[in-house]
């Protein structure tokens, strides 16, 4: 037997596949050949099976009893439907829409009512710039006593003639 | 004549050439009765999720919850950690169901997405920068488990049996010095007794390149471990 006969570098490499059962068949032969004839190789396979072995020490963390109900409620959230309506910031949103529009109705009415005022009720200080001309010779129009005294003047056509040569 | 090479991998190819009776893993038709997997009781349980029923959804839950706790507490180091990634893992899939055909069997699907997001995680906490504080407490054998124990068989500290938890703390750190995909295929291996396909599967990965990756992380494993092995068989 040779006892010192080792694995070449293709056989190293396939070592571990060897050992997981994921060699092909002719190349399992070939290890296994090797292995019967040589006692370093054995113990090669012996200190990667047994290196195997030793992560059997790890910890196993699991998770904790309450993981499956807060992982289902997460996902339920997650799938809750977006409704516009029901957002914070659209109900203030409403709200300032609501008082914007009520502001600018009030507004316009009144704009509307002082409007519609001034067409239809009498203005004093309309009434006395059409009166003006008459006030500004007021003093003139006191010394005549009566306005019929005026009409038959005018009707008399005493200064008509007056006033065609003037 | 069309060469086959040029329709699938040249590794799929050999798995053919080697087991003719093992069909060539093409991508299955969209179809739920096409598909191959209808045997597994966790598909018929996504299924009837995908149909509404919740509690299908809760024993899925239920069988996983254990089994990716575990995997992710290995991968991060942190139990809080690790179930919140395992929630995520259950979250992807619910929000996934209605659409869910089976292509794969389910276990092989979810370890896909935990794989995922633990590269995500790790990603991540890359990103962030962490001050690491002497770890005097981090266990029983201190910051280096391994540098004591060493000291110890060196003969300059009395030798003595191995406690559990000290073989625990070494094994572990043996782990923690395993790269990211090393330790995910370690872990597949070893917890979910997953074959090499299926890891390949659930890592993306051929399997050739998966039996590379055994490969070099138990080997990596044998040189760190190998001088506690004698002190390994004395634990209490």
């Amino acid at each position: 037997m040779e006892k010192t006969l080792r694995l070449s570098a293709d056989q190293r490499e396939d070592l571990v596949a060897y050992l997981d059962g994921e060699l092909p068949d002719q190349k399992a032969q070939s290890i296994d050949q090797v292995l019967a004839r040589s006692e370093v190789a054995r113990h090669e396979v012996e200190a990667l099976a047994r290196t195997w072995e030793m992560l059997d020490v790890l910890p196993t963390p699991k998770a904790p009893p309450e993981f499956t109900e807060r992982t289902m409620t997460t996902l339920k959230v997650g799938e809750t439907p977006f409704v516009l309506a029901e957002q914070a910031w659209f109900g203030i949103l409403k709200q300032v829409t609501i008082a914007t529009v009520w502001v600018a109705a009030i507004g316009l009415s009144g704009w509307f009512g002082f409007k519609a005022t001034n067409l239809w009720m009498s203005n004093p200080t309309r009434q006395l710039l059409e009166d003006l001309p008459t006030l500004q010779k007021l003093d003139q129009f006191q010394e005549v006593e009566s306005k019929d005294f005026l009409e038959r003047l005018q009707k008399s056509q005493l200064f008509h003639e007056t006033s065609e040569k003037g | 004549m069309l060469d086959i090479r040029t329709l699938v991998s040249v590794d799929k190819v050999a798995d053919f050439e080697r087991n003719p009776h093992v069909p060539i893993q093409t991508k299955p038709g969209p179809s739920v009765e096409d598909s191959g997997y209808l045997h597994d009781p966790d598909v018929q349980l996504m299924l009837r999720a995908k149909q509404g029923d919740d509690g299908a959804f809760t024993q899925l839950v239920k069988s996983y919850q254990d089994r990716l706790t575990n995997i992710f507490y290995h991968m991060v180091q942190s139990q809080e950690a690790a179930e919140d990634l395992a929630q995520d893992v259950f979250l992807r899939i619910y929000r996934a169901r209605h659409g869910y055909l089976p292509t794969a069997r389910f276990s092989t699907w979810l370890f896909r997405i935990a794989n995922n997001l633990a590269s995500n995680s790790r990603r991540a906490k890359g990103r962030r920068k962490e001050v690491n504080l002497p770890g005097s407490e981090s266990g029983p054998l201190g910051a280096n488990p391994a540098e004591q124990l060493a000291l110890e068989k060196s003969g300059l500290m009395p030798n003595r049996q191995l406690d559990r938890r000290e073989l625990q703390a070494v094994v572990q750190q043996a782990m923690e010095q395993l790269n990211e995909r090393q330790r995910m295929a370690v872990l597949l291996h070893k917890y979910e007794d997953m074959s090499y396909e299926d890891i390949a599967e659930a890592m993306e990965l051929t399997p050739t390149a998966i039996k590379s990756l055994l490969s070099r992380a138990r080997e990596n494993l044998r040189q760190a471990l190998e001088p506690y092995m004698q002190l390994g068989k004395e634990v209490k």
